[in-house]
């Protein structure tokens, strides 16, 4: 056990007097995702500022408005009203407010019966986010509100004497449209940009351990120190945990920083800190996996930096840690779960979305198992093979 | 093979009766490997190379502390212990490189062609460090193509030609091998080649090689040097050979490689 542990504080020591290492492991993953997070923060300062233009002036309209006021929306929308469209469209064009909502005039006297002009929104390249959002919410108002008409007109048509219609209309009101539909697994907690790019940066740098610790390993062939390891009364089995326990301890410890410095200081949010502990200790499991299966394959110091860099493209570009996974092919979110990185991404976006434990890390800590297991098999096969000829 | 690092094809190395593999064997425990080139971490210090070579053989960690002084003394470089060996020069590596093969106090250290481009100081200074472990009691296998370092540091030599032993035994024994050649050694200008080629030919010449730093030396092992010469001479004048000197020596190491390989020892 002292010598694998000497083994494994050297190839420590003399990584971290590797200033590229710092700057690849350690600093690189941190800057860009703050980077990344500074982008496209997506956390709770969404806003959307509404115009209104009420030509109608009716109850209906104004239940619009009440809406846009109301308890779930306050901190998101925030209202302004204009007297006019032509004001409005001013204040889109302007950047003043994000998009506005046009109710037309006759919009509640079309409940009694007849028709109005369509309720419209006016929106602007600029804020397409919040132009979906007052889209999206007046669509829901009109919905209750054509349902509200049918309710009443199918009243009428029954043989209700049309005197009853503001009354029949007022109670439809009180009605409201069946619960949404509402997809099981769906997390509660929306998603921050950081708490998907803090680890998939981290991942995506800490894979390239596997080039320094292959190339390592080729230099010290190369030198004569491996020889001289071997001269000593050290069993392969010890250089070779000695090793990667130095590599493991270093992935783990770059994975560890990102996501240390995600939290602390750009709000990254994950529900389950042990389930984060674990992702990041299987994916530096992986890490070692990879970099035997490279020392295995190559021959020369070249080669294995070259292999290296492939292989760490390959992953990070199937395993979507330059995009989120939803925004990616049907076919690129299948070959993901081929990528210890995927799975990780997995277990990082449900963490990230408020599921806690084995729901949302065992499938992740599978998979990477799985493909570690995969990975030490093909290398073992190679290092026999490589004996016997 | 002797350290362990390669598989014999047939026979076998042990160490105080214990048998070294490439497996690690207690054998090993006695075994201090100094392999030809420097094999060092360059950018590690020069304590910190010599703690961790210590660390492989379990020293504990007092008696490490005091055996790391110990070798920095020994290789005259404790006031550089604390810089990185990538700052050293490059006899100072060398003397590190042979420092690290004896932090476990070896009971046999192997030396593989330990003065190979080292400045004549710093080669001193190792041929000085090997007579005195030798002394001390170390069993010292030291593998050289200088034959002067193997007469003046050995009790024995073993001549290995082609990957194998032609010849073993003491120095004074081995010069007995050629005691009544002796060793001619001419400067000279013109078609060497030729001229080595038709001394090969002439008769009591048991071995010729070609040498010097401007290839201007033909080395001979003859028998009867004094009676020879004049034939040599002759030899030289009919190939337009013009000899600037000649040197007649005692047989030696050397003498007795020329003898026994027919070729010379520097390649």
């Amino acid at each position: 056990m002292r010598v694998v542990l000497a083994i494994a504080a050297k190839d420590l020591r003399q990584r971290l007097r590797d200033r590229s290492a710092w700057v690849i492991v350690f600093l690189a993953p941190v800057l860009i995702s703050a980077l990344m997070a500074l982008a496209f923060n997506n956390n709770d300062t969404f806003r959307a500022n509404l115009g209104v233009v009420d030509l109608d002036r009716g109850p209906a309209a104004a239940g619009l408005t009440r809406v846009l006021r109301s308890p779930e929306l306050r901190g998101t929308v925030h209202v302004r009203s204009y007297g006019a469209e032509a004001a409005a469209r001013r204040a889109v064009d302007a950047g003043d407010v994000h998009a506005a909502i046009v109710v037309p005039q006759g919009f509640t006297a079309s409940l009694h019966g007849g028709s109005a002009a369509p309720v419209r929104v006016l929106d602007s390249v600029d804020h397409g986010l919040q132009a979906q959002l007052a889209r999206a919410v007046t669509e829901s108002y009109v919905a209750q509100v054509n349902a509200d008409r049918l309710s009443v007109a199918t009243a009428v048509a029954a043989g209700a004497p049309r005197g009853d219609i503001p009354r029949l209309a007022a109670k439809a009101a009180l009605l409201r449209l069946p619960e949404q539909i509402r997809a099981q697994g769906l997390p509660d907690s929306p998603l921050k940009v950081i708490s998907y790019f803090g680890p998939s940066m981290g991942m995506f740098f800490v894979l390239f351990t596997v080039g320094f610790a292959a190339r390592g390993y080729f230099v010290e062939r190369q030198q004569g120190t491996l020889d001289r390891i071997a001269a000593a009364p050290v069993g392969r089995g010890a250089l070779l945990i000695g090793k990667s326990v130095s590599t493991f301890v270093y992935s783990l410890a770059g994975l560890a920083t990102v996501t240390l410095v995600s939290w602390l200081a750009f709000d990254a949010e994950w529900a389950d800190p042990l389930g984060v502990a674990a992702l990041s200790v299987a994916m530096a499991v992986s890490v070692v996996c990879l970099t035997a299966l490279v020392i295995a394959l190559v021959r020369t110091e070249q080669q294995a930096q070259g292999l290296a860099s492939i292989l760490v493209f390959a992953l990070v570009l199937l395993g979507g840690n330059f995009v989120f996974a939803s925004g990616t092919t049907p076919l690129i979110r299948r070959l993901a779960l081929f990528t210890p990185n995927g799975w990780a991404l997995r277990g990082f976006t449900d963490l990230g979305t408020g599921v806690r434990g084995w729901d949302a890390v065992g499938a992740p800590l599978l998979g990477i198992a799985a493909f570690s297991a995969a990975v030490t098999a093909v290398t073992v096969l190679l290092l026999r093979l490589r004996r016997t000829s | 093979m002797v350290c362990g690092l390669l598989r014999p094809d047939a026979g076998s190395v042990h160490v105080t009766g214990r048998p070294v593999s490439t497996a690690a064997g207690p054998a090993k425990q006695l075994i201090g490997f100094v392999p030809q080139d420097v094999a060092l971490y360059p950018d590690l210090s020069v304590r910190e190379n010599l703690r961790f070579f210590g660390r492989l053989y379990r020293l504990p960690r007092r008696r490490l502390e005091r055996r790391v002084d110990e070798v920095l003394d020994l290789v005259d470089l404790a006031s550089r212990a604390d810089d990185r060996v990538e700052s050293l020069s490059g006899g100072m590596r060398r003397r590190l490189n042979i420092g690290a093969g004896l932090v476990h106090s070896p009971t046999l250290l192997v030396l593989d062609e330990p003065t190979v481009g080292v400045d004549p100081q710093s080669r001193h200074a190792i041929l000085e460090s090997v007579t005195r472990f030798g002394e001390e009691g170390m069993a010292v296998l030291y593998t050289t193509h200088y034959m002067e370092e193997a007469e003046r540091l050995c009790d024995r030599v073993g001549i290995i030609d082609r990957g194998r032993l032609i010849a073993e035994g003491g120095p004074r024994e081995l010069v007995q091998l050629v005691a009544e050649r002796d060793r001619v050694r001419l400067t000279a200008v013109g078609d060497l080649s030729a001229y080595a080629e038709a001394c090969r030919r002439l008769p009591r010449v048991e071995g010729v090689a070609r040498g010097g730093d401007r290839g201007d030396v033909v080395e001979l092992v003859v028998k009867d040097a004094r009676s020879l010469l004049p034939d040599l001479l002759d030899l030289a004048h009919q190939q337009a050979v013009g000899i600037r000197s000649v040197e007649i020596d005692e047989p030696d190491l050397e003498a007795v490689f020329l003898h026994l390989t027919g070729t010379a020892l520097r390649e």
